[in-house]
């Protein structure tokens, strides 16, 4: 069979399974404007209920009807318990609420199915292959397509014929409206949403058979469904079938053409719809609907003489801190005061101007992966390295930022998260010179001036003095003209506009500044760590960082750093005496995100009684 | 960037604004059709309509908000029309919004002193406090007493009371030192004694300044209008002073019989 017919069929079984997805996050973001980050984990969850059903039964057919049935189950409780309370309180609450529990869900399935890949049979009634033309298909990757081609029009016929199909036509359209037509509005979210984990666990089962089980299958598909709901417009089923399509076809002719192009197509092809058509081909909502994030720590005031004493009785006890720890703690405080410094530049974009990036950790990578590969393969001075480093993650910076800035809210969060998974896939694939996914290490650690940062001592020291300076320099640009400026995007983009401020001036700066400070929280690590590998840059460390950021207070510069201690003491603590660190550390930030949405130094700070100044 | 002083053309003689033919539509909605209007250099224009006239998408398409679907805009020729409202604003036209659309989370002088900076730049300094940037906060606690806020100004605008809060809308408008002042019914859902403050706060602007304002109330209308203009269904159905307006049969029939 010729090439291009088995390259048109397997680029329409990639679509189909795009589709599954792309459909439930579709619908669930054009009703409730919520992007489920939870939706990968989902399609993970049903794959591996489905395995169970599947190993239980020996019964394919009854695994991949039956498995989506508790997958959404369990979706509706999510909805119903932890996003229906945060509907008022806008969304960005809700998705970061999402991505708490991809580290639920995760956990789960690798204490439950174990962190091995599992591989699922093919059923034996589509376990052959048949003739087309002149060569022979897979019958399995035949009904994919079959399945996916009839769900699509199942649900076509179901939103564009059915009364419910017309509650969420009217319900995307303007949700307030459908509800005082009498629409039942929180019934059909939890309906949708449970629709589309339906959706998304029949996609996992279905893929099962050709892409084998793993914890950290729920990322491989959802990143790019991600992109097919950008491309295709957010909020329409349409969208997602035809942006499923392009992106499918675009990724698999893609690998056999041009095989040194394939990783950068889809994001070309996302690129390109953008510049053009920024809400995409079938875009209900404009990309500006959904707006900035709202305030939540109001903006700091003064220092006052007794804050100035206690944050130099802070410092001084920092510094006097080795007399009293041992080497291995002295380890995690340096590395906390790095990763503070990376909390505080991502907090400059998320808490000052509003902007949630969920692409942050690559801009850190591009200034590690700097100074470690060109000393391991150019002998390049680390310290050099360093500097190209920042220079780097500020060119990068100023690209990604172009396409983004004219994005907000969750639409910016996507294109950052898709901007930052291509930077995930070009150092993985790039193994000459990045090592690929085992990584890249120098063989020793140089000196700072004259002190071999070998000593831990020296390192503790260096990153100590490097946080205090990019505490100092941030604090005194959030008190200059530009940071009130930032700060007046986040509260009232619009007005900004009208009292002539060139906002996407400012938040292309903001987004430079923020991710060249990145950039050299990068470095440092590289110099801390002496290795790097692609996990530093997955779009969950970025996740992790915006953790961080929201565990102690957006909005702040103090609350980044807390939230940088917090997230790193737990995880080295909890993960010293259980596996399930990232189980605790789901709930932890859920409950967070629940209880404190102001942070724990945002509350803190309002808690305490305000002083006239 | 073409902009010629008006002193050079010949004061009065250019019109500060000027539409040429402006359309919009949404769909088969048309809410402007080819609308032509000019205001003079320290004229006061009011645009008067029933609801849904199409009185804020002009008011929007000239601040640029809005794009027009055809026809042009001008400000002291420089044609203006499609721009990016922030461009409009440093080209010479400020509005205020029916709405309060405001900074409800800063405090009044930062309101204010976000409007002049954006006037008088320095915004891309990024490591002297604002707090030494003592030209800008003066003109700040300026413009507070213009628009007659009175009391500390350290308050936060969401503690404003309404009627303020329109009052600030002005000011924030005013910092930008336009050519053309554009109110989008400063009056709006004021108490009588509000809107007659509104009424003085608006006399008292520099009368050189060419105002372009959208209003409802008829006595505000009558108190400051040197010319008015009736639109309805996105049409200008008469223009003129309040007596011509008045007089018209069609306005009568229209809108005047309508607003009882």
């Amino acid at each position: 069979m010729d090439l291009f017919l088995v390259q048109l069929l397997n680029g329409l079984v990639y679509a189909m399974l795009l589709f599954l997805m792309a459909a439930g996050l579709s619908l669930i973001f054009g009703l409730m404007n919520v992007v489920s980050l939870a939706h990968g984990s989902f399609f993970m969850l049903g794959a591996y209920i489905g395995l169970s059903i599947y190993q239980i039964t020996n019964n394919f057919w009854l695994a991949l009807v039956l498995a989506p049935i508790p997958t959404a189950a369990l979706g509706m409780v999510v909805e119903i318990l932890f996003l229906r309370p945060l509907y008022r309180r806008g969304h960005l609450d809700q998705v970061l609420m999402t991505f708490g529990f991809t580290f639920v869900f995760f956990d789960l399935v690798r204490s439950i199915w174990g962190s091995n890949i599992r591989n699922m049979a093919v059923p034996e009634a589509l376990a052959g292959a048949v003739q087309i033309g002149a060569g022979i298909y897979p019958v399995y990757r035949l009904f994919l397509i079959a399945i996916g081609l009839a769900l699509a029009l199942i649900l076509w016929l179901c939103i564009e014929r059915t009364r419910i199909g017309a509650m969420v036509r009217a319900g995307v359209d303007d949700s307030a409206m459908a509800s005082g037509l009498g629409a039942n509005v929180p019934l059909l979210f939890t309906g949708v949403f449970g629709v589309g984990v339906a959706l998304a666990a029949l996609g996992g089962v279905a893929a099962g058979p050709i892409m084998g089980l793993y914890p950290g299958m729920d990322s491989e598909v959802m990143i790019p469904a991600f992109i097919v709901i950008v491309v295709g417009g957010m909020g329409s089923l349409r969208g997602a079938f035809v942006g499923s399509v392009l992106i499918g076809m675009a990724d698999t002719f893609g690998k056999t053409y041009v095989p040194s192009m394939a990783l950068f197509l889809i994001y070309l092809v996302m690129a390109v719809v953008l510049l053009t058509r920024p809400q995409g081909f079938f875009g209900i909502k404009h990309m500006g609907s959904s707006g900035n994030i709202p305030p939540r720590n109001a903006v700091a005031t003064a220092p006052t003489t007794r804050s100035r004493i206690i944050g130099a009785m802070v410092v001084a006890a920092m510094a006097i801190a080795p007399l009293f720890v041992n080497n291995h703690q002295l380890t995690l405080v340096s590395e906390i005061f790095i990763f503070a410094i990376l909390a505080m530049s991502l907090d400059i974009l998320l808490g000052f101007t509003g902007l949630p990036s969920m692409g942050h950790a690559a801009f850190f990578g591009l200034g590690a992966y700097a100074v470690i590969v060109l000393a391991s393969l150019f002998n390049v001075d680390p310290w050099i390295g360093v500097a190209i480093g920042v220079l780097l993650a500020a060119a990068g910076s100023a690209f990604v930022g172009y396409f983004c800035v004219s994005a907000t809210g969750i639409t910016f969060l996507m294109l950052t998260l898709a901007f930052s998974q291509l930077a995930y896939s070009v150092v993985v694939k790039w193994r000459d010179v990045t090592g690929g996914s085992d990584g890249i290490g120098i063989p020793e650690k140089p000196a700072f001036f004259i002190w071999s940062l070998e000593s831990r001592m020296v390192m503790y020291y260096m990153t100590f003095g490097f946080f205090i300076l990019c505490y100092l320099g941030l604090r005194r640009m959030i008190a200059s003209p530009l940071g009130h400026v930032l700060v007046g995007i986040r509260e009232n983009e619009g007005r900004m506009l009208a009292i002539g401020h060139n906002v996407q001036g400012y938040k292309l700066l903001a987004f430079i500044i923020s991710g060249t400070i990145a950039g050299f929280a990068g470095g440092l690590y590289a110099l801390f760590n002496g290795f790097i590998s692609p996990d530093a840059i997955h779009w969950s460390a970025s996740g992790d960082i915006l953790i961080m950021v929201m565990l102690g207070g957006g909005g702040t510069l103090i609350g980044p750093a807390i939230g940088a201690a917090i997230f790193l003491l737990m995880k080295n603590l909890v993960s010293s005496y259980s596996d399930h660190w990232m189980l605790i550390i789901g709930c932890v930030f859920i409950g967070c995100v629940l209880f404190f949405p102001e942070g724990l130094w945002g509350t803190f700070r309002r808690l305490k009684p305000v002083r006239a100044s | 960037m073409g902009h010629i002083p008006s002193s050079q053309t010949g004061a009065g003689v250019m019109s500060v604004l000027r539409t040429d033919r402006l359309c919009r539509s949404f769909g088969n909605l048309v809410v402007t059709r080819d609308l032509s209007l000019e205001v003079q250099r320290g004229e006061r224009h009011i645009i008067i309509g029933p609801n849904g006239a199409g009185k804020t998408s002009l008011a929007n398409q000239i601040g640029g908000q809005l794009r027009p679907s055809s026809g042009r805009i001008f400000l002291e020729d420089v044609d203006i029309t499609g721009q990016s409202p922030d461009r409009i604003n440093r080209l010479g036209i400020a509005r205020t919004f029916q709405k309060n659309n405001l900074f409800p989370n800063l405090s009044i002088l930062e309101n204010l002193r976000l409007a002049v900076q954006a006037r008088r730049g320095h915004t891309l300094n990024c490591v002297r406090p604002v707090a030494h940037y003592s030209a800008v906060l003066d003109r700040a606690r300026e413009l507070a007493a213009i628009v007659h806020i009175e009391g500390e100004g350290s308050r936060l605008v969401r503690h404003l009371s309404y009627g303020e809060q329109r009052q600030l809308e002005i000011g924030m408008a005013l910092a930008s030192e336009p050519k053309l002042l554009l109110l989008d019914e400063p009056t709006s859902g004021m108490s009588p004694l509000e809107t007659q403050r509104m009424i003085e706060l608006i006399r008292d602007l520099p009368s050189d300044l060419a105002i372009l304002m959208i209003e409802h109330d008829m006595k505000v209308v009558f108190s400051l209008a040197d010319r008015v203009t009736v639109l309805y269904y996105g049409e200008a159905l008469a223009s003129g002073t309040c007596a011509e307006v008045q007089a018209s049969a069609r306005v009568r029939e229209v809108y005047l019989g309508m607003a009882g």
